[in-house]
């Protein structure tokens, strides 16, 4: 489905809520880039886009589970006993830069009471002010700034491989934002090293409208088909997602592991974009990632696939033998998954990172047998399932126009950002000064004091980011796991082929459009609905402006060059 | 209905109650309560539960069995909180002040009859009634205003609101017009009046205005989302935003640490408890019948 992958971080309403706010601002933008409107407006690919060469870094740490240049992160148990100096002196000599990001956790101290904020300042060199803006707003501001004036030098954009979050994208960008093409395309990333060790396959999804405008915030590729409770697998007969074979047996297990009695379910959902868990079973079936391209260039949404059709039957037989838990669906993210980790649901759909040391602790505190691990999606039909690229970068940072000293300035910024694990200044940007913020325990790992834990909220990570690592100081089997997901994920992770392509569809109506099918699949699932009321949303959808988009993105697609 | 004496002689509301109405009172009051203070109640135990105990209850936690303050102490040692909180006791503060200055005066002003241009005011304030401005032209003021990411964006944006105004301005508009005829015929002007005679009479529905106001900038958080960069200047109410719903928005890409259930509900308590305990000292102005007796005499 279309949107648990591209719109799960900000949601729905939020989404719908921030096209709202544009409405008024939407006009001012096209009227700015109106010159251009006819070059911007047209679609392009990433794979016309000299994109920045690939540099690995020679004098990395090396990893105790190595990492791909497909995006595989690498694993550490623990942080390298002597961390290294990226920078040996600050990169820039003074200057003021502002920035705007999502905020995820408590606001921190602000930079005169924080001294993580002051430290990291010190090392670049160059005073930063971050406005933080809590997830859910960062849209509605942001559509606030563009309209009213005063774009920070660096802003987040998060729409990148799904709905646009700002209207008439192509138009703001060419109007507002500095065009990185011309400035770290091919060979020119290397004045920037941290930058250019950020391997292609982020840097792709960072074109719109065939201009590089974004510096990648890398993830891990894919984010896996959720995270499965091993220890009542096992008890339930089945040791690891390696020994289902099909999907027969996975429907036995999931009888197998519901007991009302006990208090305890093979699935739990939430409200919002999880649809009961309906990533894992479209990668179960095969279900395409958004579309499926075929050899002539023809798209077909994954909605309009038998695999599709096939996975929601299976979910309703799933909802129907009573396996999930009953109410979740109007559960919180959070009490999901409490629900998880005390062990009343053996299998949701949440994103891999999710898995961290506190959580495994939590859970181990409950049960000592506990063993949350990542799930890797088996064939339905037999053989190998599919796994989606759905979390290849968090989000883009966008730099606004200025001359090129400034740009220049600005870039280095992001590449002292981009420090490695491993580096002092990861440690520095990551978990603040040591004393104050953090100490290190007997294998090198940093252990954050209650300050540290307050301080470290400053969002350095979503101004610019180095190539993600999996990293679980002291759970050493959760780390391997995870590392073992991403190697088996990332090579069977489905690009989606319209990820890089702009239709302006999709970017006005793909939001509204896919509610109205997702309202349907939820009810047929649900059991409210039957199977022939989603056959006519998926009609609608198509009469409404999905055989429009279709024809967009196919009109993309053929003007691309093919690598 | 028969209304007719008892044998006791006493009408039947003055008769004792029977056992049955009694319990059956006392029953349903109770039900009542529970599912009143149930929510409080869980929020409170839950804010001091450990996390392994609220997974484990699935959610909230109705009574916590090991009773930990370590919620409250992480949200009050980075600072942010208890500077949120000052932040906040501030803004309801000083705008309450000044949102009471200038919705009384305006009341007053535009209840008295013969005031120059007060047709043209009243019409002004009520059009902000029906047509509110979009959030972007009030961004584009307040910055044009030179307010942008000060305090003044939460207070002067939202300084008079028409409804209270015309709350107010009708109440004025009520008092006997002897009792002000009476006062000028002593030699009072109007802000003697004001002050000495229709302030007075008027506590009740200023009490009622203050607590609108008090609990809007209390809760303000849109305001401050829009027009605050630095968090350091950022109201209680957004600060929760972040914590409570910090942890929900993301999906597949999962940016990790969702706040600890026990720290959201200690931060819901920390934001209740303030506004819900000024209640019960202006609750007696409300029930007050402050008119009786104005016009003895």
């Amino acid at each position: 489905m279309h949107t648990p992958h591209s719109l799960g971080r900000r949601g729905f309403l939020r989404g719908v809520g921030a096209a709202a706010a544009l409405a008024t601002g939407g006009s001012t933008l096209a009227a700015c880039g109106s010159g251009k409107a006819a070059t911007v407006n047209k679609a392009g690919s990433a794979a016309q886009v000299q994109l920045p060469t690939y540099t690995p870094l020679s004098n990395g740490p090396t990893p105790d589970l190595p990492g791909t240049d497909a995006g595989v992160p690498a694993g550490f148990y623990n942080y390298p006993a002597s961390p290294t100096a990226a920078f040996a002196s600050p990169p820039l000599s003074g200057g003021k830069f502002s920035a705007m990001t999502p905020l995820f956790t408590a606001p921190p101290p602000s930079r005169g009471s924080n001294p993580a904020w002051q430290a990291v300042e010190k090392k670049l060199g160059a005073s930063v002010d971050i406005t933080m803006v809590v997830g859910d707003d960062f849209d509605t501001k942001l559509s606030t700034l563009i309209a009213g004036g005063g774009l920070p030098d660096l802003i987040q954009y998060d729409g990148l491989g799904g709905v646009p979050t700002i209207s008439n994208l192509p138009q703001f960008l060419d109007s507002q934002i500095a065009d990185l093409t011309e400035l770290i395309g091919g060979d020119k990333i290397k004045a920037y090293p941290h930058l250019a060790a950020i391997p292609k396959v982020f840097w792709e999804q960072c074109t719109v409208a065939g201009r590089l405008y974004f510096l990648p915030i890398p993830r891990g590729i894919s984010a896996g088909a959720g995270l499965y409770r091993q220890d009542l697998f096992a008890a339930a007969g089945v040791n690891s997602y390696k020994d289902i074979k099909n999907s027969d047996d996975f429907l036995t297990l999931l009888k197998e592991l519901t007991n009302p009695g006990k208090d305890r379910y093979a699935l739990a959902t939430n409200a919002g974009g999880n649809y009961y868990g309906l990533p894992i079973f479209e990668q179960i079936f095969g279900v395409p990632n958004k579309w499926r391209v075929d050899g002539a260039g023809k798209l077909t949404a994954d909605i309009e696939t038998d695999e599709f059709k096939a996975a929601l039957e299976f979910m309703v037989k799933v909802a129907k033998a009573g396996c999930y838990y009953p109410g979740s669906q109007g559960w919180t993210k959070a009490k999901m998954e409490d629900a998880f980790q005390s062990g009343k649901a053996a299998l949701i759909y949440d994103g891999l990172p999710a898995l961290s040391t506190s959580v495994w602790a939590t859970a181990q505190k409950i049960d000592p047998n506990a063993r949350l691990m990542p799930f890797v999606p088996f064939g339905a039909n037999g053989g190998a399932g599919v796994a989606y690229q759905d979390n290849v970068v968090f989000a883009g940072t966008m730099l606004k126009k200025a001359d090129p000293a400034k740009l220049a300035e600005v870039l280095k910024i992001a590449d002292f950002l981009a420090a490695p694990f491993g580096t002092e200044e990861y440690l520095l940007k990551t978990y603040g000064v040591e004393g104050a913020d953090y100490t290190l325990d007997a294998n090198h790992n940093p252990v954050q004091t209650d300050q540290g834990k307050n301080d470290s909220n400053v969002t350095w990570k979503y101004v610019a980011a180095p190539q993600l690592v999996t990293y679980n100081p002291g759970v050493n089997a959760l780390t391997d796991a995870a590392h073992q997901a991403y190697s088996e994920l990332v090579p069977m992770a489905l690009p989606d082929p319209t990820a890089t392509l702009y239709s302006p569809t999709f970017g006005k109506q793909g939001v509204s459009l896919y509610k109205a099918v997702t309202d349907t699949l939820t009810q047929v699932i649900g059991g409210q609905s039957s199977m022939s009321s989603f056959d006519s949303a998926v009609k609608t959808w198509r009469s409404n402006g999905g055989d429009q988009m279709r024809s967009e993105f196919e009109q993309a697609y053929a003007n691309a060059p093919k690598s | 209905m028969d209304i007719r004496p008892s044998r006791t002689g006493r009408p039947p509301w003055m008769e004792r109650p029977s056992r049955l109405g009694r319990g059956g009172k006392i029953l349903a009051i109770s039900l009542i309560s529970v599912v009143v203070i149930y929510p409080f109640l869980a929020v409170v135990a839950t804010s001091l539960s450990s996390e392994s105990d609220i997974a484990a209850s699935g959610g909230l936690v109705i009574w916590p069995s090991h009773p930990t303050f370590d919620a409250y102490r992480y949200v009050f040692s980075g600072g942010i909180v208890s500077q949120a909180l000052w932040i906040s006791f501030l803004v309801t503060v000083v705008g309450t002040a000044l949102s009471m200055a200038a919705t009384i005066g305006m009341a007053y002003g535009l209840s008295r009859s013969g005031v120059v241009g007060g047709r043209f005011f009243l019409a002004t304030a009520l059009f902000t009634m029906l047509f509110t401005p979009g959030v972007i032209p009030m961004f584009l003021t307040v910055q044009k205003l030179g307010m942008y990411n000060t305090l003044a964006s939460l207070v002067v944006p939202s300084l008079v609101s028409a409804f209270n105004l015309v709350v107010l301005r009708s109440f004025f508009m009520g008092l006997p017009a002897e009792l002000l005829d009476a006062a000028r015929i002593d030699g009072l002007g109007d802000w003697r009046i004001l002050t000495r005679v229709v302030l007075p009479l008027s506590k009740a529905v200023l009490a009622v205005v203050a607590l609108f106001y008090a609990v809007s900038y209390w809760n303000a958080f849109f305001s401050a989302l829009l027009y605050l960069n630095d968090t350091s200047k950022w109201p209680l109410a957004l600060v929760l935003r972040g914590l409570v719903i910090g942890g929900e928005a993301t999906s597949a890409a999962n940016e990790g640490v969702v706040p600890q259930q026990a720290v959201q509900m200690a931060v819901v308590v920390v934001s209740v408890v303030p506004i819900a305990a000024i209640y019960p000292f202006l609750q007696r102005y409300f029930t007050k019948g402050v008119l009786t007796g104005a016009v003895k005499g």
